[in-house]
């Protein structure tokens, strides 16, 4: 099962380059990000290459942060890639909370973050179809 | 889990003649000793100009011909001008910092310091301290009266005491374990902020201490913070209330019952007051403190102005004492603050915030004013096993305490979160409100 961490930050300068400064002296890849803004709040979730150390690092830095469980899947850099996803979700009703992606390799592969409810099952029937899950 | 709860209703008394003299009785004794109180007044510089006029007192009506006696004057006139007797009979002076900068000085003489005593004795006797018990006392001990009124009570009891102090929070919890400590008199925000800390060391505030008993006072503070107090710790939380113009701690106290807090009547003569009319308001209605001392020997002080805003409790106390009992004290008279014309206790703020389980103990209220316009912002630290992530979750929490806060104080406030241990603590009294309008 793949993880995203979750980052509680106020909205201020500086916030960002806090912790990107963290993870980039504990050596840690920083692979996605997304923010959510909320007025005097925000969250960011991130992806690295290793998410466990990096949840454990902020935290130890006093950063308000919470490991949460995503799907990792990897897809072909491709037009139409997220949408086939989309689409066989869509299928079984699933809903789809948030999304967000990284390429890996410029027009080969993708890497595609899925927020589901049930993860489990989202992978299940992901990899019945063929894809390649990916744990960070 | 651990049953470590003390016995809730233990009704003994330290004296029981006095705690549950009938009503009558505490009528007659309490016009005896304003008679005493009057006439003892007038031997100060203060007093004798003051009080002239004013003849035996046959009625209580026929105290409310004497004036009020309020802070002003303290910090106006010389500290001596109220001692009414030889400066060689007093043998201890307490003050308390005004605001101007100025200092109220009380003195008192041995008698005093032993009925003061007695009655904080009497206090701590009524929520079950014993001679077994092992008594942390931490308030600053000097000046203030919450240290030395306490330790002199306790010590009355026979309670082992440890003269803690204020502050240094690691070591009050080396001397909690290894003292195996029962019973603690602290201010609601330093306990607050000591469940976070031993929290944050990784120990366990109700399993890994042999606390059962906490005097909580100094500050006002709400039911809703009691009751997380007592959760956290699982202990008792008793509720003190007093002022250094009073001597300080003991002059009411909840009893095991925890509805009000009985107001020692022997001691004290209590009236109500509308802080704006100055007319007495009708028993059971909310208004300023007035109390009178009834004992004090050194200087006793008339009517005076408490600027603390509560109500009289009118019901008989399933306890058996008689004195009656006071509302919890809703603030003072000077901590209300107006915003858009509508005035708010911190208290009422307070009693929100903590009914919400998400938030942590501290919180913060900030007055601002843009464009001709107030604004009230209340800024709340969320608590770490509750934060999963979402925005959303975070949104709902917010706007949960937004509603909640309009319905108490009818003004909509902006709700900020924050992160755990973001907003500043203060060991001895918090300071909640910033008023940047004044600034």
């Amino acid at each position: 099962m793949g993880k995203q961490i979750s980052i509680f930050v106020e909205n201020k300068p500086g916030k960002i380059s806090k912790i990107t400064e963290i993870l980039g002296k504990a050596k840690i890849n920083l692979k996605a990000m997304t923010i959510a803004d909320s007025g005097s709040f925000g969250i960011i979730k991130i992806m690295t290459d290793n998410n466990q150390k990096a949840y454990n690092i902020l935290q130890e830095n006093n950063f308000l942060v919470s490991l949460q469980d995503v799907v990792v899947v990897e897809i072909p850099d491709k037009v139409g890639s997220f949408h086939k996803i989309a689409k066989i979700l869509e299928k079984h009703k699933i809903n789809i909370e948030d999304a967000y992606g990284f390429i890996t390799t410029e027009g080969i592969k993708a890497v595609l973050i899925l927020k589901v409810k049930n993860v489990k099952i989202v992978e299940k029937i992901l990899k019945e179809r063929g894809y390649k899950l990916i744990e960070f | 889990m651990k049953q470590k709860q003390a016995p809730l209703l233990n009704l003994d008394f330290w004296d029981k003649d006095i705690e549950t003299l009938e009503r009558k009785k505490i009528k007659e004794l309490q016009l005896e000793n304003l008679n005493y109180s009057i006439e003892r007044a007038k031997k100060s510089e203060f007093y004798r100009e003051r009080l002239k006029n004013i003849k035996k007192i046959k009625s209580f009506e026929d105290l409310e011909k004497s004036p009020f006696t309020t802070k002003e004057d303290l910090l106006k006139n010389s500290p001596f001008d109220f001692i009414t007797t030889d400066l060689k009979n007093i043998v201890r002076v307490h003050s308390s910092s005004g605001t101007t900068g100025r200092s109220k000085y009380i003195f008192h003489t041995k008698k005093d310091i032993e009925i003061w005593a007695d009655l904080v004795a009497r206090c701590l006797y009524m929520i079950g301290m014993r001679k077994e018990d092992i008594f942390q006392n931490m308030m600053s001990y000097g000046l203030f009266t919450g240290g030395l009124g306490l330790h002199y009570g306790a010590e009355k009891i026979g309670a082992l005491i440890i003269p803690a102090g204020i502050g240094n929070t690691e070591k009050q919890i080396e001397l909690m374990r290894e003292l195996k400590t029962t019973a603690i008199h602290i201010t609601p925000s330093y306990l607050l902020y000591l469940a976070h800390y031993i929290e944050e060391i990784g120990l366990s505030p109700s399993e890994d201490f042999n606390l059962k008993i906490a005097v909580v006072g100094a500050e006002p503070y709400s039911e809703n913070t009691r009751k997380k107090l007592e959760t956290i710790f699982k202990i008792n939380v008793f509720n003190c209330y007093g002022l250094s113009e009073m001597n300080g701690p003991g002059v009411a106290f909840e009893c095991p019952y925890k509805d009000g807090l009985h107001l020692w009547e022997d001691s004290y003569y209590m009236e109500i007051i509308n802080p704006k009319t100055n007319k007495i308001v009708e028993e059971g209605e909310e208004g300023e403190l007035v109390l009178t001392t009834l004992k004090r020997e050194g200087m006793p002080l008339i009517r005076y102005r408490t600027g603390d805003l509560t109500k009289i409790i009118k019901e008989k106390c399933n306890c058996g004492r008689t004195h009656r009992r006071i509302m919890r004290i809703k603030g003072r008279v000077d901590d209300m603050f107006i915003v858009k014309g509508v005035n708010i206790f911190p208290s009422q703020i307070e009693t929100v915030i903590m009914g919400f389980p998400e938030v942590d103990k501290n919180y913060q209220i900030i007055i601002d004013r843009k464009q001709g316009l107030d604004i009230l912002t209340i800024q709340v630290e969320i608590k770490k096993e509750f934060f999963k992530g979402e925005i959303n979750e975070l949104r709902n929490l917010q706007e949960k305490i937004r509603d909640e806060l309009k319905e108490k104080i009818l003004v909509t406030p902006i709700v900020e979160l924050v992160g755990p241990g973001t907003l500043p603590t203060t060991t001895g009294k918090a300071k909640r409100v910033i008023d940047k309008r004044r600034l």
